[in-house]
C-alpha cells in the first residue's frame, strides 16, 4: 500500500466529485418522469445507510483496504478470490465511466473523432496522475472542486434568470406508484451513484484522521445527493417531461437552453468542462482502486509498475464492453446493477460485516475468558 | 543516446494529443446555414429544402461601412429529398462547402407542407448536435418557404435576423405573434394535453424583386416580410389560422402577452381612445363540472392611456372606471372568440388538458383519450380585471379646450 495521507477536506471533495460524477450526466432515473427526484433522494438516503456498512468494516480494519481485509474476514484463499473479483469490478467500472465520457464527447462535439482517441487521451492523463500517487489526485480534486462549484452556481443563476424554470412541470407529484419508485431506486439511484461508495473502502485508510471518516463521507454523500436532486429538478422544470425523457444527456440540453440578453448563450462549454473534470476524477478513483488492489493482492513492491498496464486494460475494456451506445446504456441500466452492483455493493459487504462481527465477538469473548 | 530516447518517447506520448484536432474544420470550408426553408416537394421527393447561406465577405465589409460588399449578404441553395438529411447531403453537390448548422436561427415551413404534416421534419432538427433547439420555427402563410428565405432585407443585413427581430418586436408591441422554438413545438406535439402554435409570416410584394439588390437599394422595398397570424397545429398538421384579434385573444390566454393596444369608440368617433396594456397575468384552473371540463380563466392587466382623440376627461375616476370596464370587456370578447375558433379546430393550444393532468391526474386518465372532443365541447368562464395606471406626459387632452 502506498504511504499516502490525505486530509479530511480532500476526502470530502473527492467524495462529492466522485458521487456527482457521471451520475449528473447520464444517471437520471428517466422512467419516473416528473418523480425522478424522489428516487434520487431515496437513493441517497439508502446509500447513506449502505455506507454505514462500509464504515463499520473500516472500523474493524482502519489500516487496510478492502482487498486486504477480505482475507482476514473470510480466510486466505476465499478472501483472495473475492479481492480479485473486486479488482475486476473496479477496473470494469473505470472502463464504464471512461466509455460514458467518450460516448458523450463523440455524440455531441467531437462527432468525427474516433472513440478510441478520446478515451486514450483521458486514460493517459489518468495514468499520469496515478503514477504521481493518490495525494496528487486528491489535490487535483481540491482544485477542480472550486471550478465545478463556480460553474454550477453560475449556471444555476443563469438558468433562473433566463426564466427557464417552470415549476408546474413537476406536477402531478408522485404520479408513479411507490412500487415503481422503489424498484427504480434499488436498480438505479441506490447503486449508481450512491452505492459506488464501496470503492472508498479502498481509500479510507489514507485518511489522516480516521475519526472523521464517517462525518466527511456522509456529508459528502448528502451534499452530492442534494446537488443531484437539484440538477434533476432543474432538468425536469426546464425541459419538460417529454424532452427530459428523450434526452440521453438532459443536462446538456438544459444548459444549451440558456439565453440571456442575446449575449450569454451557447454555454455548452460549461457542460464540457464539467464532463472533463467529472470523468477524470471518477475514472481516476476507480482506476486507482484497481491498481492499489492489484498491488496489495499480488504483493507488488511498487504499485507504479502495474499502473500503465491496467490503464491499457481499462482502455481496451472500455472499447470492448459494448459495440454501440445503446448497448452500453442498456447494460448499465439493466444488467450491471443486478449482476454486479447488488452482489458487490450490497450483499458481499453486508455478509462480511456479519462475519466480522461474530468473529470479533468470539475473539473478544476469548480474550475476556483468558 | 539516453536523452535521445527520452525525447523520442516524449514525442510519441504527445501524438495522441493530436486526436483533439481530428474534428477540425476550417472556417473557409464551412457554409453557415442561417435559415432553413422546408417545402412540400414539387418533384418525386417529399421535401424541397432551401438553405440560406451567409456570404461572409459581403457581410463583413458592409458592416464596416467599407466600399466593398459587392453582392447580397446571403445566397440561397435548393435541394430536395425524402428527409432532411438526404436533402442536406444532396445540397453539397451545389454548395462548395460543408453545411454547418450551429448558427441556424430560423426554420421556415411552407404552408402546403404544414397542412400535410410537419412531424417528418422535426426529428432531424431535434437530434442533430449542431442544430440548436432554440431555433425559431415559423410558417410561410400562403407561400412557399423558399420565397421567404430568398428575400434580402434592409435594416438587418442578414435576412434571418429580420424574421427574429420582427417577431420579437411584434410580440412585445402588438401581441398577435409569439416566438416558438423547436423545443416549444416538440413539447406541444408530444404532450397529450396540449397542442402547439406557430407564428405565420407572409410576403408582400414580388418574389423576383425581393431577391435582387433592388430590394435593399431603395427606401421602399418592393418585397417585404411581415408577421401575420398564428397557426394552430393539431396532431402535427396545420389546422387553421388565428388572425388579428383572435390571435391576440389566444396570446392573452396563453399568458404570453407582453404589450398591445386596445382602442375604443368614444363620443361617436371611431377608435378615439387608445390604451396600451403593458402588464398582464393569466391564471387558468380547469376542473370538471357536470361531467364536462370547465376552465376558470382569470386575466389581470394594467394599461396606460396612449392616445385620446376626443374630449375625454381622464381625470374623472368615474370615466376611468368606465374605461377599465371597456378594456376588460374587449379582452374578454377577444379571448372568448379565440377559444371558440380554437374549439372548432379541436386543438387545445391553451394547455387545458395539461392543466387537468397536473391538478387532477386521476380524472385525466379517464378523459385523455377523447381530449380533442372534450376540449371542443368544454365550458369556460372568463374574468378580466384591468387597472388604469397613467396617461403619459399629459393629463386632459387638448380636445377638452377646443370644446370651450
Amino acid at each position: 500500500m502506498e504511504k499516502a495521507k490525505i486530509s479530511a477536506k480532500q476526502l470530502f471533495v473527492l467524495v462529492v466529485l466522485f458521487e456527482m460524477g457521471s451520475a449528473i450526466l447520464v444517471g437520471f432515473p428517466l422512467n419516473l418522469k416528473q418523480d425522478a427526484w424522489v428516487a434520487v433522494l431515496l437513493g441517497m438516503a439508502m446509500g447513506v445507510g449502505l455506507f454505514f456498512v462500509y464504515y463499520r468494516l473500516f472500523l474493524y480494519f482502519p489500516d487496510l483496504p478492502l482487498t486486504s481485509y477480505l482475507e482476514k474476514i473470510i480466510g486466505k484463499w476465499p478472501g483472495r478470490i473475492m479481492a480479485y473479483f473486486y479488482i475486476l469490478y473496479f477496473a470494469y467500472l473505470a472502463a464504464r465511466v471512461l466509455r460514458d465520457f467518450g460516448e458523450l464527447l463523440t455524440s455531441t462535439i467531437y462527432t468525427h473523432t474516433p472513440l478510441f482517441f478520446l478515451m486514450s487521451l483521458m486514460i493517459i492523463t489518468n495514468a499520469y496522475a496515478i503514477q504521481k500517487g493518490f495525494e496528487v489526485i486528491a489535490r487535483v480534486g481540491e482544485l477542480f472542486f472550486v471550478v465545478v462549484y463556480l460553474m454550477a452556481i453560475g449556471g444555476f443563476f443563469l438558468i433562473i434568470f433566463s426564466g427557464l424554470i417552470h415549476l408546474e412541470n413537476l406536477k402531478p407529484v408522485l404520479e408513479s406508484d411507490w412500487i415503481q419508485i422503489l424498484k427504480t431506486t434499488f436498480k438505479g439511484t441506490l447503486t449508481f451513484p450512491f452505492g459506488e461508495m464501496v470503492v472508498f473502502t479502498m481509500l479510507l485508510p489514507y485518511l489522516n484522521q480516521a475519526k472523521k471518516a464517517k462525518l466527511v463521507c456522509i456529508s459528502g454523500m448528502i451534499l452530492s445527493g442534494i446537488n443531484f436532486t437539484i440538477a434533476t429538478i432543474i432538468n425536469i422544470t426546464t425541459l419538460g417531461i417529454d424532452l427530459f425523457m428523450r434526452s440521453p444527456y438532459p443536462l446538456l440540453s438544459t444548459i444549451s437552453r440558456i439565453q440571456l440578453f442575446n449575449f450569454i448563450e451557447r454555454l455548452d462549454v460549461l457542460f464540457m468542462i464539467y464532463l472533463m473534470i467529472a470523468g477524470f476524477i471518477k475514472v481516476a478513483i476507480f482506476y486507482y482502486a484497481a491498481v492499489a488492489g492489484t498491488a496489495s493482492l499480488f504483493q507488488f513492491k511498487d504499485y507504479r509498475t502495474i499502473s500503465l498496464p491496467i490503464g491499457i486494460l481499462i482502455l481496451l475494456t472500455a472499447l470492448m464492453i459494448a459495440s454501440n451506445y445503446t448497448e452500453h446504456i442498456r447494460e448499465g441500466l439493466d444488467i450491471v446493477p443486478i449482476y454486479l452492483h447488488w452482489p458487490l455493493q450490497i450483499i458481499v459487504p453486508c455478509l462480511l460485516l456479519v462475519i466480522a462481527f461474530f468473529r470479533n465477538r468470539r475473539k473478544q469473548s476469548k480474550e475476556a475468558a483468558s | 543516446m539516453n536523452s535521445f530516447i527520452r525525447i523520442f518517447m516524449l514525442l510519441i506520448i504527445v501524438i495522441p494529443l493530436l486526436g483533439g484536432c481530428w474534428n477540425q474544420r476550417e472556417l473557409t470550408d464551412l457554409a453557415f446555414v442561417m435559415a432553413l426553408g422546408i417545402d412540400k416537394g414539387t418533384g418525386n421527393e417529399k421535401y424541397d429544402v432551401t438553405f440560406q447561406v451567409v456570404v461572409p465577405a459581403n457581410v463583413a465589409s458592409s458592416q464596416n461601412g467599407g466600399s466593398g460588399g459587392q453582392g447580397p449578404p446571403v445566397v440561397v441553395y435548393k435541394s430536395s429529398g425524402n428527409n432532411l438529411t438526404e436533402a442536406s447531403r444532396r445540397a453539397t453537390k451545389k454548395i462548395p462547402r460543408e453545411l454547418y448548422y450551429s448558427h441556424t436561427s430560423i426554420v421556415v415551413i411552407g404552408e402546403d407542407l404544414a397542412r400535410e404534416g410537419i412531424l417528418g421534419v422535426l426529428d432531424a432538427l431535434d437530434r442533430d448536435p449542431e442544430f440548436r433547439t432554440t431555433t425559431v420555427v415559423i410558417i410561410a402563410k400562403d407561400r412557399k418557404a423558399e420565397d421567404l428565405i430568398s428575400v434580402i432585407t434592409n435594416l438587418d443585413k442578414l435576412p434571418m435576423n429580420r424574421f427574429i427581430k420582427t417577431l420579437e418586436a411584434t410580440e412585445a408591441m402588438l401581441g398577435e405573434n409569439i416566438k416558438v422554438t423547436i423545443d416549444d413545438l416538440l413539447q406541444g406535439i408530444t404532450s397529450s394535453g396540449k397542442e402547439p402554435v406557430i407564428s405565420g409570416f407572409i410576403m408582400e410584394g414580388s418574389t423576383e424583386k425581393g431577391t435582387s439588390p433592388q430590394n435593399i437599394n431603395t427606401t421602399k422595398p418592393p418585397a417585404m416580410i411581415t408577421a401575420d397570424g398564428l397557426a394552430v397545429i393539431r396532431k402535427g398538421k396545420l389546422a387553421g389560422w388565428l388572425d388579428y384579434n383572435n390571435a391576440r385573444g389566444a396570446v392573452w390566454l396563453m399568458n404570453k402577452m407582453q404589450g398591445t393596444d386596445i382602442d375604443f369608440n368614444w363620443n361617436g368617433i371611431k377608435d378615439a381612445v387608445s390604451t396600451t396594456p403593458f402588464l398582464s397575468n393569466t391564471k387558468v384552473a380547469v376542473s370538471i363540472k357536470n361531467g364536462k371540463p370547465f376552465a376558470n380563466i382569470n386575466i389581470e392587466t394594467a394599461f396606460k392611456l396612449s392616445e385620446i382623440n376626443t374630449d375625454f376627461d381622464n381625470e374623472d375616476p368615474k370615466k376611468i372606471e368606465v374605461l377599465e370596464n371597456r378594456v376588460s370587456a374587449q379582452i374578454k370578447s377577444e379571448v372568448e372568440s379565440a377559444i371558440k375558433q380554437v374549439q372548432e379546430y379541436k386543438a387545445d393550444i391553451f394547455g387545458f388538458g395539461e392543466n387537468i393532468h397536473r391538478n387532477h391526474p386521476k380524472i385525466w386518465g379517464e378523459i385523455k383519450h377523447d381530449w380533442g372532443n372534450q376540449f371542443a365541447n368544454m365550458d369556460y368562464q372568463i374574468n378580466v380585471k384591468s387597472y388604469y395606471r397613467e396617461s403619459g406626459l399629459r393629463g386632459k387632452p387638448f380636445w377638452s379646450d377646443l370644446k370651450k
